[in-house]
């Protein structure tokens, strides 16, 4: 009977080594997102691009011989479910770098338990904190396309190139603070460049009917709409706009939901300015990204943002002495150039102090009804990150 | 002009969501916080007939409609029944709870992207011009038409239909209409089916009119203002209350400032519960029940 015990501890031992063995041999990230919930739209397909991504990297072999392990958890968008998530990643499950990929509300849960253990923190798919841009704390990057000021920087600069700088600007924002700190930065900005806004909307996240909204801007006689803010109020106040028979031109952020809608809107009007390349250019990568997708539930055009995720944690892992270890991932973050394939206007670099990126490359798009396809209507376009 | 269509749009829409609060709350005195949720499950209906039905978009639109009534009616059979004896909070909390269970299975099945379903069904949105120059979409206009039709409707079968009498003095008083032999829980279910089923035809023609995704549920939760203003026990009351709410968002958003749109449904309901908590319509000795 003692024999049989022995044996039975002896293989539970055993089998609590295996497991030991097994979870240092992979590189565990953690993920928190709003995968579910009203904002679900904006991160889950990013989330989906970044898994298919990691899934690739290991079906390669992973990164030095080690699996990538990327361990979801949902928050829906609430700052409890995100708080309780980074504790698990970081106390149980002993991550190498946590990513957060759902709404600002959500940052500052994340980042203080990122910051308590000693564990880099990555926004992929969600607005970059202003921890991120210089001079950058140690402990937070981000890989997510839009960054506040520049996007509105690029936006006014395409609206000046387009019609002049005398002209009248409607603005439009959600009521959530990152999208009306933005409309605020563009308005203070668009005065400097001798435009004058007649118009500022700032619509709340569940409105039924956009119309309201839209109605001032019509009758403010706004002839350029210049909108930041999560897609569907984007596109439902432009559309707004259209019934009511507002002849403007009306430019949006390109989020990953912009190459689907250009090519269900088909306005010639309707311009997008982003980061990120839209898979009209045909990009090798983008072949790929498509291939991986194949049977999910989103289309590959969404995934960019997940997959260039994918690309940089790949490289940062590669880079770093020990990919298990934090603080070795961290540093090799910390000095980092990532070539983005066509997907961005430039490499990805991160430096000590800047982990953003130290230049962001825009371009803008439209629908072309003459060639029934989607057009580029200004290059790259770099601006400096200071 | 187009400031009163603005009005009236955003007044049918909430009074269409907030006559499935009050069609549960007048006869089981359950408020159903899933209200949103059923709405917005009425809507993605709509998305999977749309699919199924490619052929004769109608049918998908009858089909969509049917299943949402049958829902309705099954949310009670299955779950709300079950909850027969046990206090009013309890049930609302199985509310709350089913709105959780129909969030998460939305996202299982059509994903959390953006859908589309006029363009699913081939249907376009013209806008139709009226007079003073003010412009509305077609599936707005419908609102309105489908505003007018469910409370004329409700109002004949609560009024003359058989098993709208009874849904009535089921409400009343439960334990006579009982003992008279009225079927409390098919007058229930019945209910419940009513109610999912004007949620589903704000929702469906929402997602025709601006497109459909998770944020919908919102939608639902802001339009209970709307039913508390008017009288939680009151259609007539949901219909006035939905004329306030939208009346004092829509002259904010013109007037004030659009900023304030989301928080004056709200403050409107508190001056409402400090003046006449029972709301315009409402009875006194309901509030003292709740």
């Amino acid at each position: 009977m003692m024999k049989k015990w022995i044996a039975v501890l002896g293989l539970a031992t055993a089998g609590f080594a295996v497991s030991s063995a097994n979870a240092q041999e992979s590189v565990k990230i953690g993920l928190t997102g709003a995968l579910t919930g009203p904002v679900a739209g904006t991160y889950a397909p990013a989330v989906e691009g970044l898994r298919l991504y990691i899934d690739k990297v290991n079906a390669a072999g992973g990164v030095d011989g080690k699996p990538i392990e990327l361990l979801i958890q949902d928050d829906g968008a609430e700052p409890s479910k995100a708080a309780a998530n980074a504790k698990r990643f970081l106390t149980q499950d002993d991550v190498a770098m946590m990513i957060n990929s759902s709404l600002s509300s959500t940052y500052a849960p994340t980042i203080a338990e990122a910051k308590r253990n000693g564990v880099p923190l990555l926004f992929a798919a969600s607005v970059c904190p202003a921890e991120v841009f210089p001079p950058a704390d140690p402990n937070l990057f981000c890989t997510t396309a839009f960054g506040a000021k520049y996007d509105s920087r690029a936006a006014l600069s395409f609206i000046e190139d387009k019609s002049g700088a005398d002209v009248k600007l409607g603005l439009h924002a959600m009521a959530i603070p990152v999208s009306r700190g933005e409309i605020d930065f563009a308005e203070e900005l668009g005065k400097e460049m001798g435009m004058t806004p007649v118009s500022k909307e700032i619509t709340p996240p569940p409105t039924p009917d956009y119309t309201p909204f839209a109605t001032n801007i019509n009758n403010a006689d706004a002839e350029w709409v210049w909108s930041w803010a999560p897609w569907v109020a984007q596109i439902k106040t432009f559309e707004a706009l259209r019934r009511l028979g507002w002849e403007g031109d009306y430019l949006a952020y390109a989020h990953l939901e912009a190459e689907g809608e250009l090519e269900r809107v088909k306005d010639p009007e309707f311009f997008v300015v982003g980061a990120n390349a839209l898979f009209s250019e045909g990009l090798p990568v983008m072949a790929d990204i498509t291939s991986a997708a194949e049977g999910s539930s989103y289309p590959a055009n969404q995934m960019t943002e997940g997959w260039i995720a994918g690309m940089v944690i790949e490289a940062a892992l590669k880079a770093a002495s020990d990919p298990t270890s934090a603080e070795s991932v961290r540093e090799a973050m910390s000095n980092i150039s990532v070539d983005m394939q066509g997907l961005r206007g430039g490499p990805l670099e991160w430096t000590a102090d800047n982990h953003f990126r130290t230049q962001q490359n825009y371009r803008v798009y439209r629908w072309n009804p003459d060639s029934g396809s989607i057009e580029t209507v200004q290059d790259w376009t770099p601006f400096d990150v200071q | 002009m187009q400031f009163v269509v603005n009005i009236m749009v955003l007044a049918a829409i909430y009074a269409l969501i907030a006559c499935g609060y009050v069609l549960i709350y007048r006869v089981s005195r359950v408020l159903n916080l899933a209200h949103g949720e059923l709405m917005m499950l009425g809507a993605y209906l709509l998305v999977a007939t749309a699919s199924a039905f490619a052929a004769s978009p109608l049918m998908a639109v009858v089909f969509a409609a049917v299943m949402s009534l049958a829902v309705g009616g099954m949310v009670y059979l299955f779950l709300m029944r079950r909850m027969t004896g046990e206090t009013v909070l309890a049930a609302v909390l199985t509310t709350v709870a089913l709105g959780i269970l129909i969030r998460g299975l939305i996202v299982l099945f059509w994903s959390a992207q953006q859908q589309h379903p006029r363009a699913m069904l081939g249907w376009d949105n013209p806008v139709i011009v009226l007079p003073g120059d003010a412009r509305i979409s077609l599936y707005s206009g419908l609102l309105i038409v489908a505003t007018v039709l469910v409370y004329g409707g409700l109002f004949l079968f609560l009024r003359f239909g058989r098993w709208g009498i009874r849904m009535r003095a089921a409400g009343q008083n439960p334990l006579l209409a009982a003992q008279r032999g009225i079927n409390l829980h098919a007058v229930f279910a019945l209910a419940w089916g009513l109610s999912t089923f004007t949620g589903a035809i704000a929702g469906m023609l929402i997602a025709l009119d601006s497109g459909l995704d998770s944020t919908m549920t919102m939608i639902g939760l802001k339009a209970f203002p709307a039913a508390l203003v008017g009288g939680l026990d009151s259609l007539v009351g949901a219909l006035i209350g939905a004329l306030i709410i939208a009346g004092a968002e829509v002259g904010v958003i013109r007037f004030i400032d659009p900023l304030l749109a989301d928080v004056v449904p709200f403050i409107v309901l508190i001056v409402m519960l400090v003046i006449r908590p029972w709301g315009l319509f409402g009875t006194r000795e309901e509030l003292d029940r709740v």
